[in-house]
């Protein structure tokens, strides 16, 4: 009888464990993220980004315009995969999984703008994001669930004097 | 080689368009990434090998189309798109494809 109880209570006990650390740690981190990527577009709000794939009027030669790249991994913790498991028993919005694909979003378009203000540029022209999949069947409760996100633009001078870091 | 993914380089013009030209790789995650990231999947956050995974997947890819590009005698290449599929599971392909030209200075 005892046996029994133990095979029921361990495994729920693991379960709640993880869910506890998912909780803890996971939103711990998913909110230092969240801070550092404020953090770090207000530092580069002096740059231009867009989606047109054509530059309006001229822009300067020089620095030669460059494609960027930027590429973003961001997992789940246990608790947003276990919240999305029960989601998925009554349909609708999954809510953990849209705000970790945000972020995937966030970090790889920063990574492409930040190198862009990097190498000297003041505009990123016709960013791209598109969603990729390493995790193997990632998002679909198969794999292990995951955001992997590439960003890529065409980093130019706009015409004119060049745009600075408002503290530089 | 310029390389872009707008229709026009700014501060040049097109006197010659080569072709589209295109550049691929099939990458596969090897296992201790594996383990590292199903860690990673308890407590979220960025998983840094996949990352690196795509990185150099794209650089791969990036290079193979260049190298086309060069082969055309093409300087540039524009309109470059990045797309990826699923091979099997555990392992990316990124295709990248543009087109080749020769551009020179003047708008």
């Amino acid at each position: 009888m005892d046996l029994m109880w133990l095979q029921v209570l361990v495994p729920l006990g693991v379960v709640g464990l993880l869910l506890l650390l998912g909780a803890v740690v996971g939103g711990s981190r998913e909110r230092a993220h969240l801070a550092d990527l404020d953090r770090r577009e207000r530092a580069v709000a002096h740059m231009l980004v867009t989606g047109l794939r054509r530059v309006p009027g001229t822009a300067a030669a020089a620095p030669t315009p460059k494609l960027l790249t930027g590429e973003a991994a961001i997992g789940a913790d246990y608790l947003k995969t276990f919240v999305a498991g029960l989601r998925k028993l009554v349909g609708g919005e999954v809510r953990s999984y849209r705000k970790m694909l945000a972020r995937a979003r966030r970090e790889a378009t920063l990574r492409v703008v930040e190198a862009a203000a990097r190498e000297g540029y003041d505009a990123v022209y016709a960013l791209r994001l598109e969603s990729s999949d390493i995790g193997g069947n990632a998002l679909s409760g198969q794999g292990m669930p995951m955001a992997v996100i590439l960003a890529y633009g065409t980093a130019c001078r706009r015409a004119g004097p060049a745009q600075v870091p408002p503290q530089a | 080689m310029i390389v872009v993914n707008t229709e026009t380089v700014p501060g040049y013009r097109v006197v010659k368009v080569l072709g589209l030209v295109q550049g691929n790789t099939v990458r596969a995650k090897h296992l201790g990434r594996d383990i590292g990231a199903g860690l990673k999947n308890l407590v979220g956050g960025e998983i840094k090998s996949y990352t690196e995974l795509l990185t150099e997947a794209r650089r791969e890819a990036t290079e193979r189309m260049m190298a086309q590009a060069q082969q055309l005698g093409a300087n540039a290449i524009l309109g470059v798109r990045f797309a990826t599929s699923a091979v099997m599971a555990g392992a990316a392909e990124l295709y990248v494809y543009g087109t080749a030209v020769s551009v020179e200075p003047g708008a």
